[in-house]
């Protein structure tokens, strides 16, 4: 992957650690599940582009999506 | 010219960046931090008052900071495998060097951190919060000194013999390095954000 490439990727993963920060400081109802959708986001963008998983085969990345789904979903239900 | 060599295709199933035997250890961790997350978020049904009151002695900045310091870690991870295809070593050395560094702010901030908490009192038999906090963290805090040393091992012959360095080897501990990212996302908004 091209270095500009990843840089943009390392200011986009900023950007939305400051906005999560942000968004557990203001009282809002659903401030927990936007910030656990925020954080299975980053979790992609570094298994992704960081990673390099997506130049794996498919099932790996579907394994990874799966558990992470699986996770994000029952922190959220509970 | 040193060239560095590499062993598999990759987009086969068997050779996932990093290799399979590193995957697979990512999975049994991320199953593992996953299901004590979980548990705590069960405990915290029973006892809300005490995780919230809990969460705010905690500083969010050290939290972020820490997460910040981790991502730029990784990034220059990224940057360190990908000069390494590129067969520019001394750029390469640079880039682990930057990535090393971020390992050790991390642990420099956690260390604060620590200190801080263990001044309050706030120590791993405070509560239940308390208890997660340290049992997560500090399981982390072990992974980020493993992936130090793996680091400082690929450093070592990157700087001393890089015509002996296998990309896959560089690639599995780059992995390892950023699992240790993927782990701190999902510790970090459980315990310093969400309750």
């Amino acid at each position: 992957m091209k270095q500009k490439a990843l840089l943009y990727v390392l200011m986009v993963l900023i950007l939305l650690t400051v906005i999560s920060a942000v968004i557990s400081n203001l009282k809002i109802g659903n401030a927990t599940d936007i910030i656990m959708i925020l954080a299975a986001l980053k979790f992609l963008v570094v298994a992704f582009y960081f990673m390099e998983l997506r130049d794996a085969h498919i099932f790996w990345k579907l394994l990874l999506i799966g558990c992470l789904t699986i996770f994000t979903g029952l922190t959220i239900i509970i | 010219m040193t060239t560095i060599s590499k062993k598999h295709a990759s987009k086969s199933i068997l050779y996932p960046p990093g290799g399979i035997l590193m995957w697979i250890i990512i999975y049994l961790e991320l199953i593992t931090f996953g299901g004590v997350l979980i548990a705590m978020v069960l405990f915290s049904k029973d006892e809300p008052e005490v995780f919230q009151q809990s969460r705010l002695l905690l500083n969010t900045s050290f939290g972020t900071i820490n997460t910040l310091l981790l991502l730029v870690s990784g990034y220059f991870m990224a940057l360190t495998v990908s000069t390494l295809k590129a067969q520019k070593i001394q750029k390469s050395k640079l880039y682990l060097k930057l990535t090393m560094l971020g390992g050790f702010l991390f642990l420099g901030v956690k260390t604060i951190e620590y200190m801080d908490k263990i001044d309050l009192g706030l120590t791993m038999g405070y509560n239940t919060f308390f208890s997660f906090y340290w049992m997560l963290t500090l399981f982390h805090v072990i992974h980020v000194l493993v992936g130090l040393v793996i680091l400082a091992s690929v450093l070592r012959t990157l700087v001393k013999s890089p015509e002996k360095l296998i990309l896959e080897d560089v690639e599995a501990s780059a992995t390892f390095w950023h699992m240790c990212d993927l782990i701190w996302l999902l510790l970090f908004p459980l315990i310093y954000l969400v309750f």
